[in-house]
């Protein structure tokens, strides 16, 4: 089947009627999505500029990540419940739309890079929080975890847009 | 701010606004709107959390409030230009709409109560003392917060 087969079954089917048309529903994920990306957008944030050294110095940088890592998951799992619902709310609009799979591919690309961090030079953390300044490749990877958030936002709010 | 009053003023400049020019204007700059919530909010919610006592519980309350102090006002300056920004693209309109007089009501009341009682919560001197009032303290300030954004998503009834 493909994927524009697939954007046409999925649109006619009863559930995704549903979300279009019924009154609340698409308006309430919305709100859902945007209200949690509020509520843990500031974990993501400082939690970066934890390891760029510029928030929180006082807190060892694994104190920081350890304490945001449960709301930050529970923030993306509604994040992309919310998300994949608002999609199957009309899925040949969104998946003919250029600004929704950027969208998908950045946030693909902030998971990947957070494990790369996460799995990487985070994993020896021990042996650099004391030190004066996190290694590069750390500030690396924390900076571009920020730029690349801050394009998903403007992406993300793209989508309406194009 | 100015802007918007002026504009208000002189309902003949409104069309040069950049905003009201160009379509694409008005969601780069709510683009910044959000990431300046989530900076502003979401540093407060780490605060809040750290009042309810169930994030970065080892560490000194004063001291969390202090350092996230700095995020804090920068989130505040990005809503507080680009805030009166998207309203000067519609001055007229956005006056007339409930969910944006609530939205200012409750931004208003959220500020407030985070210069007073969240700032009386987050003294030195109360770091060793029992979390106690300050719980519902840190509750009564995500619920605004909360209110602040739900209203103004009901703005342009998303």
């Amino acid at each position: 089947m493909s994927f524009m087969k697939f954007c046409q079954w999925l649109s006619e089917t009863q559930f995704s009627h549903h979300l279009r048309e019924a009154p609340y529903d698409f308006p309430v994920l919305i709100i859902i999505h945007i209200i949690t990306i509020g509520l843990s957008g500031g974990m993501v944030v400082i939690g970066n500029l934890r390891v760029l050294g510029r928030a929180l110095r006082s807190v060892p940088v694994s104190q920081v990540i350890e304490a945001f890592r449960p709301w930050k998951w529970i923030a993306f799992a509604i994040l992309l419940v919310s998300g994949t619902l608002l999609a199957a709310a009309d899925p040949i609009e969104y998946g003919t739309n250029i600004m929704f799979w950027i969208s998908n591919a950045l946030l693909l690309i902030v998971g990947v890079n957070a494990m790369v961090f996460r799995f990487g030079v985070y994993r020896r953390v021990a042996e650099w929080e004391n030190a004066a300044e996190a290694p590069p490749a750390a500030r690396r990877w924390a900076g571009v975890s920020l730029v690349l958030w801050i394009v998903l936002i403007f992406a993300g709010r793209a989508i309406a847009f194009f | 701010m100015l802007l918007a009053y002026i504009l208000q003023a002189h309902p003949e400049a409104l069309p040069l606004n950049p905003i009201a020019r160009w379509e694409w204007v008005f969601p780069v700059v709510e683009s910044i709107h959000i990431c300046g919530f989530a900076l502003l909010v979401g540093s407060i919610v780490i605060l809040d959390f750290r009042l309810l006592g169930i994030c970065l519980r080892g560490q000194p309350i004063s001291r969390i409030a202090k350092e996230l102090a700095p995020w804090i006002w920068a989130g505040l300056a990005l809503q507080l230009t680009t805030g009166p920004y998207l309203f000067s693209g519609d001055p007229h309109e956005y006056v007339q709409i409930a969910a944006f007089r609530k939205k200012m009501l409750f931004f208003a009341l959220a500020l407030i109560f985070h210069f007073t009682v969240i700032r009386a919560a987050t003294r030195p001197a109360a770091d060793s003392a029992p979390l106690g009032w300050r719980r519902p303290a840190a509750l009564v300030s995500l619920g605004l917060w909360f209110c602040v954004l739900l209203a103004g998503l009901w703005i342009g009834n998303l």
